[in-house]
């Protein structure tokens, strides 16, 4: 069981580099428009200047 | 019938392609950029928003745009007449395209566009313009409604849900070894790893998570009136500390895990009922910013908008034609009408003149008037009737909601059911007391209501936006649950039960000394005349003509007489069409024809015709909403005491309530007057629905239960509705009662299915059988039962609303 010494940490820095993650998505705002994001993933490539 | 290319309204036959100058443009410029492919992604209902570019009005928005600290300039705009990504899409890469912009972003949910560009201020004019020119409204962002957002609505409750699904799953790794090891062959050591590595995930995400029901069970203790985060906070906490003494005492069984879930399922609740807030709040707050806010001002060379706070007395106010007045203040300039209605609760318009008093609220009907601000918004008649309606808000009973009603009796009973539990496995089995506390807790937890938590929320979220769909804005949950006690519905006239607008009732001309109603053929006759000439007019009357007739009309040129009528000549034939005075009918006074006609109670509202020596009478009447006799019906089939309140004179009040059946009216009521007559209701402890949409009906709006009105209400109004119905039209008012009662009815199975679950399990737990794994699967198989039982409210039998 000395395994579960190195699987358990790893777990959780796994789990929480997950969280870390969507925290940050939500704290750039990812999450604000959820209405115009299901909408934008359909626009054309954006056009050039 | 061709459509207009740009805005998609029917043409008319002399029309090609386009219905006006503005959509030439638009289209011009959307062609010209290369975006035609919006035209065919796109999805409109010209009916839903009209995308008619205006031309007339030209926005300066400098004062709003702010610097950051890269030299950007940016700005945030409420944009209405969103339909579709396309649109988004549209807007964004247009903007994009122009010299200067670094960024075009829209948020569609919130229906904000945020501009960033660079070199000067000026250039935000013209993006704005340019955007004006392809058919949306934009308008400033009120900072403060958009930070009043902010801070209501910030992402708390979503980031303590993710970081308790986060724990949830992951404790799960652990607890799945500890649950299937029934035989105790993990070894101590081992057993204790996991435990502690529980704990480490646990206790951050319980305090982290968990703090939005310790914030909230305080706050309801302090202020005396225990809610349902009471016995929550309780069973986590003592759940938590038993657990961790566990740990540490190398025992059996912990409920971290447990404890975890539960604030998963509770906070998914939560979630979903702070999102159909949200929601409609953004609704609500996008019609307010679009109904008032704003006035034009005029300065040295050019006109300024500036949002309402910002105008101050002698500012010099520019109202057009159909535009509402923002502030009180003395008119300089300009022969116009005014439509009080919103205000008094009078249908027919007032003249005004130079030097009469005008009101904010009102509706410039004829001609663009100039106004001296005499009064800023915070001091004018509008704050009276606010500073009244804090008054009543503060007074208003407080409603205690189901769930807090349930729980009231519910917590004691639990509590005094888990110390039981201690007692008698401490002192009758004489059990150590870790044995007893454990037992105690697991009894709290498993009488925990998460089904109730999860399904009232759930079942509250899936009426709010199937109402939302039906065009009804339901702004919290309570409204759903108070409507099932209402016992009087009452109604406001103008606007409410009535279209608030006039309609061609009949045409009379006048013979002698009496008055003769035309035979069909020549009534269209007279009508076409006189809409020939109405057409250039908007006085209200006169768009009530062109609405009333369906056919050619004569090409002729119209002279208007500002407040006086209109005077154009067919051939050699003069006619005028106006007042009685302008029309040369001296010889009879209006109420002797109207005394010699049968139905003398109609014509409230009438206006006079000359034309080749004759003389004709339109008369014209504020008509019933198409729908009001069925509510009316439908309410007092569920033995609803319906009533009409208005602010309207006794002959047309009665007429009213005559046609659709209303028995009991009051009439010539000021917005005091009908707040006293509610009050008295309210004191008989009565419970009462309030139907209006004038500034004279805000009052009694505060004071009701429930309180419903209507989009093109004043925004005071909707500020403090509870429902808004996104149209003119009564009958959701039926969909609002029954549907209300379907989710109650949901509600209060899931209450029981609740119970039920509690009163079966609660003898296991007690007995101390309930071990974590039981815990686990009881709590999600009830969570899972209550949330299927609300989703029922989805099926097309009841969804039918």
């Amino acid at each position: 069981m000395n395994v579960l010494l190195f699987l358990i940490p790893i777990t959780l820095a796994l789990g929480l580099c997950g969280l870390a993650g969507f925290l940050w998505a939500v704290k750039n705002k990812q999450y604000e428009d959820l209405d115009g994001a299901s909408n934008r993933i359909l626009f054309e490539d954006t056009l050039k200047k | 019938m061709k459509n207009c290319l740009h805005c998609e309204k029917n043409l008319e036959e002399n029309q090609q392609d386009f219905c006006c100058n503005g959509c030439q443009c638009a289209y011009k410029i959307i062609k010209e950029n290369n975006f035609d492919s919006y035209y065919d992604s796109r999805i409109i209902n010209p009916k839903e928003s009209s995308l008619k570019p205006d031309l007339e009005s030209e926005l300066d928005i400098l004062e709003f745009i702010s610097i950051n600290s890269n030299n950007e300039f940016q700005i945030d705009l409420m944009i209405q007449g969103l339909h579709c990504g396309a649109c988004v899409w549209l807007i964004e890469n247009l903007l994009k395209k122009q010299d200067n912009v670094i960024d075009a972003r829209i948020n569609l949910s919130q229906k904000t566009l945020r501009i960033k560009w660079l070199k000067n201020k000026e250039i935000g004019n013209d993006l704005i313009k340019l955007i004006s020119q392809i058919g949306y409204k934009l308008l400033p962002a009120d900072q403060e409604v958009l930070n009043k957002i902010e801070a209501k609505f910030d992402n708390k409750i979503f980031k303590s849900l993710a970081v308790a699904g986060f724990g949830a799953g992951n404790i799960m790794l652990f607890s799945f070894a500890l649950w299937f090891d029934t035989n105790f062959e993990i070894s101590g050591s081992t057993r204790k790893l996991l435990h502690l590595s529980s704990s480490i995930i646990a206790l951050p995400v319980l305090i982290y998570s968990g703090r939005i029901f310790f914030v909230s069970a305080f706050n309801s203790l302090k202020a005396g009136l225990p809610n349902m985060d009471v016995p929550i906070s309780i069973a986590i906490f003592l759940a938590s500390i038993v657990s961790l003494i566990q740990t540490f005492r190398g025992g059996q069984n912990v409920y971290f895990d447990s404890a975890v879930m539960l604030v998963f399922f509770l906070l998914i609740g939560r979630y979903l009922d702070f999102k159909a807030r949200k929601k409609a709040f953004n609704v609500a707050s996008e019609f307010s910013i679009f109904q008032a806010g704003f006035g034009r001002i005029e300065s040295a060379e050019k006109i300024r908008v500036l949002p309402i706070k910002e105008l101050r007395e002698n500012m010099i106010l520019i109202v057009a034609v159909g535009e509402k007045i923002a502030c009180d203040g003395v008119v300089l300039e300009g022969l116009s009408a005014v439509d009080n209605s919103l205000i008094s609760g009078e249908s027919t318009p007032e003249k005004i003149q130079k030097n009469s008093l005008v009101y904010s609220g009102s509706i410039n009907l004829n001609s663009p008037i100039k106004v001296k601000i005499t009064k800023t918004f915070q001091n004018g008649i509008l704050s009276q009737i606010i500073s009244l309606i804090e008054n009543i808000e503060n007074k208003k009973n407080i409603y205690i909601r189901i769930a807090d009603q349930f729980s009231k009796y519910y917590t004691p009973i639990v509590h005094a059911l888990a110390l039981v539990t201690f007692t008698i496995w401490y002192f009758y089995f004489n059990s150590n007391w870790e044995i007893a506390l454990m037992n105690a807790t697991a009894v709290l937890i498993i009488t925990c209501p998460c089904a109730l938590a999860l399904a009232i929320p759930i079942a509250q979220t899936i009426a709010i936006s199937n109402f939302l769909k039906k065009g009804i804005i339901m702004k919290n949950g309570e409204s759903l649950e108070k409507i099932n006690n209402i016992e009087y519905v009452i109604f406001d006239k103008t606007g409410s039960i009535t279209i608030g607008k006039p309609i061609l009732k009949n045409i009379y001309e006048i013979k002698g000394n009496n008055i003769e109603e035309l035979n069909s053929e020549d009534a269209k006759f007279y009508l076409k005349i006189a809409t020939s000439m109405a057409k250039f007019s908007k006085h209200p009357i006169s768009q009530s003509l062109c609405n009333s007739f369906d056919g050619e009309l004569e090409g002729v040129k119209v002279e208007e007489y500002n407040g006086e009528g209109l005077e154009a000549f067919f051939g050699e034939k003069k006619a005028r069409l106006g007042s009685a005075n302008f029309c040369d009918i001296y010889n009879k006074k209006p109420q002797d024809f109207i005394a010699n006609s049968q139905s003398n109670s109609l014509a409230n509202l009438r206006c006079y015709m000359n034309f080749d020596d004759k003389n004709i009478i339109f008369t014209f009447c504020d008509e019933l909403k198409s729908d009001a006799k069925i509510v009316v019906d439908f309410l007092k089939k569920i033995n609803k005491k319906v009533i009409l309140l208005s602010g309207d004179i006794e002959s047309e009040v009665k007429r009213i309530a005559e046609i659709t059946g209303i028995e009991e009216f009051y009439w010539q009521k000021n917005p005091l007057e009908k707040a006293q007559f509610l009050q008295k209701i309210s004191d008989k402890k009565i419970n009462f629905m309030m139907i209006g949409d004038g500034l004279n009906d805000a009052p009694s709006l505060a004071l009701s239960n429930v309180s419903v009105s209507f989009s093109k209400a004043v925004d005071i109004s909707q500020n403090i509705a509870d429902i808004i119905i996104n149209s003119s039209k009564l009958s959701p008012i039926i969909s609002i009662f029954s549907y209300s009662k379907t989710t109650l009815k949901i509600m209060k199975q899931n209450l029981i299915l609740a119970l039920i679950y509690n009163i079966f399990a609660l003898p296991f737990a007690m007995a101390g059988y309930v071990v974590p794994l039981i815990a686990a699967i009881a709590m999600s198989s009830s969570s899972l039962f209550v949330t299927i039982n609300s989703l029922r409210l989805n099926s097309k039998k009841n969804k039918n609303i």
